[in-house]
């Protein structure tokens, strides 16, 4: 297994080992030793709620720069339906069109239709499916790695279906290699992201494939320059011609991967990790039946709440109900082009998503056991006040590090009194 | 016999069903951190979950244990309830003892029991009417990898 990277670093320098980013971490992938936070990346599953608590920006997005876009030919960007809701009532998904234009991106790629695509596929495969049911969605790379990392029993349940923005990627590369005589590489389909984990699917995709896509930009990150140039440029304020001229294939229906055509009793939307862990917990037990598909987004409200996203989750879901309403519905050429495509292509996963590797797997069952064993045993001495000052969040997690010789068991302050004054020496101002 | 390298016990609340599945949920931490496979995991933690459920509708308190072997995942649930007059029957898919109120919890299909045999290597009852039940239940860690 190739080393796993993350969508996030952590800049140990701007770190100032407050721990909040500990204390958020759902599956408690971060430790704070000596005043700076660090991570044990098998645990990571590029949640990001680390980024949204730090408060000297120390840990950040590894998003594409436009310089890295340089070496490319051609740029095609490739927007999150989200990014439409994070303008003014009046900014069309046409106007933000125009605008990534003139930030320097040669096409923006009519996405409404890989979306409506991945749609069909889904609503086939569940039909078709023999089981394990529920089938999970897994367009939301959070939740992909979560099944990964903490119900390895479930990885079967995630469905084997491309997210829309590789099909996307695979299908714009094609589609300009062959009008512009271009090579694939020479192409870049960059994502407009609402949240950094899209980062990561892009960089080491969960199912060890390579990614259709060539980077990803944050919302957050262009924001001021999509919304200057929106208001600065007039003619922006006219009816937008040429490519754009076709806003609703930017942007159609609910935002991404909402699944209207499932139906109803048989379908659950989920977001927020704490509840699709609580939904998680049910189907190991066998005890969710008669429902087919789980459509499950990490961040709560879906992909229009973010973490790189700048307008609140309530407001952006009124404009995106706003948009919808006020958009004639995508007409024949939608119809038509969707029909062509789905005709042609195959959406179906390209390799299956594996547990990931716990660690220290090379030990044996008995090694391991030995070393649980030697936990419990450690944790009868602690506090259980998961105060975090020996730089683990829980004290669980303390006696499981030191069970694996990653901490001193002195780093508890109620074991050790130097501890306080070691503490004291790192966070004096 | 292969050695025992870890047993736990659990207690169970008959009746309680706002703490139904906590203990199997605990099982399933305990195995996944040990790093037990995928497929026995999945197995085991439907067998627990299915003893726990059994226990939690009929009896009045249960215990259960977790055996690991160099070879194998045992439980053993006990309980203190009615026992079961006919295995052989409550072993059939579809046949329930369960009440109205139990099947508008969503339990009562009947499929307990055969559930658990079926995701068992080795599975066992013994009860005695008026006393209580115990099932043994065995998953081998290689026959399924």
């Amino acid at each position: 297994m190739p080393e796993l990277k993350h969508g996030f670093k952590i800049d140990a320098d701007k770190c100032n080992g407050r721990m909040s980013c500990m204390r958020a971490c759902p599956t408690h992938a971060i430790r704070v030793k000596n005043g700076k936070a660090r991570l044990i990346p098998e645990l990571c599953i590029d949640c990001g709620s680390c980024l949204g608590v730090c408060t000297t920006g120390a840990i950040y997005a590894t998003t594409i720069s436009f310089a890295e876009l340089d070496r490319y030919k051609f740029k095609v960007a490739v927007a999150s339906p989200a990014l439409f809701s994070q303008f003014g009532i009046k900014d069309t998904p046409a106007q933000v069109g125009l605008a990534l234009l003139d930030l320097g991106f040669d096409a923006v790629w009519e996405y409404a239709i890989d979306i409506e695509l991945i749609d069909r596929a889904i609503t086939d495969c569940v039909k078709k499916w023999p089981g394990p049911f529920p089938l999970i969605s897994d367009a939301c790379p959070v939740v992909v790695r979560l099944v990964q990392v903490a119900y390895p029993s479930m990885v079967e349940h995630l469905i084997p279906i491309e997210a829309p923005r590789e099909i996307a990627g695979r299908e714009l590369k094609r589609k300009y290699s062959q009008e512009l005589g271009l090579k694939p590489e020479e192409i870049a389909a960059i994502y407009i992201t609402p949240c950094q984990a899209k980062t990561i699917s892009i960089l080491q995709p969960a199912e060890e494939t390579k990614s259709y896509l060539d980077g990803a930009v944050g919302i957050s990150q262009i924001y001021n320059d999509v919304l200057s140039r929106m208001r600065k440029n007039a003619s922006f304020r006219e009816t937008p011609k040429g490519l754009v001229s076709t806003a609703e294939l930017l942007h159609w229906g609910p935002p991404e991967g909402e699944f209207p055509k499932l139906s109803r009793e048989h379908y659950l939307p989920l977001t927020g990790l704490t509840d699709i862990m609580k939904v998680f917990n049910d189907i190991e037990k066998g005890k969710i039946r008669n429902i087919e598909f789980l459509e499950c987004h990490a961040c709560q409200g879906g992909c229009i709440g973010g973490n790189l996203t700048v307008e609140n989750l309530y407001v952006a879901r009124s404009k995106n109900l706003h948009l919808l309403a006020n958009m004639p519905k995508p007409g024949f050429l939608f119809e038509k082009e969707v029909e062509r495509r789905y005709a042609v292509e195959d959406f179906s996963l390209r390799a299956s998503v594996k547990p990931r590797p716990i660690e220290g797997e090379a030990l044996d069952l008995r090694e391991r056991v030995t070393r649980k064993k030697r936990a419990d045993e450690l944790l009868r001495g602690l506090p259980l006040l998961n105060c975090g000052l020996c730089g683990a969040p829980t004290c669980k997690n303390h006696a499981e590090d030191v069970a694996a010789s990653r901490a001193d068991v002195g780093d508890c302050v109620f074991l050790s009194r130097d501890r306080i004054d070691l503490l004291r020496q790192i966070y004096k101002k | 016999m292969a050695a025992e390298l870890l047993r736990e016990t659990f207690e169970i609340q008959g009746r309680n069903f706002d703490k139904a599945g906590e203990v199997s949920g605990e099982i399933k931490v305990i195995l996944r951190d040990l790093g037990i496979d995928a497929v026995n995991l999945r197995r085991l933690v439907i067998v627990a979950y299915e003893g726990e459920m059994n226990v939690v509708m009929y009896a009045h308190r249960g215990t259960l244990t977790l055996i690991l072997t160099d070879d194998d995942l045992n439980l053993e649930i006990t309980d203190e309830g009615p026992g079961i007059p006919d295995i052989e029957l409550a072993l059939q898919e579809g046949y329930s003892t369960a009440s109205d109120e139990m099947r508008e919890l969503g339990f009562g299909f009947g499929m307990g029991l055969p559930n658990m045999k079926k995701n068992s290597d080795e599975f066992r009852i013994e009860s005695e009417v008026g006393k209580g039940t115990s099932v043994f239940a065995k998953i081998r860690l290689n026959a399924n990898a």
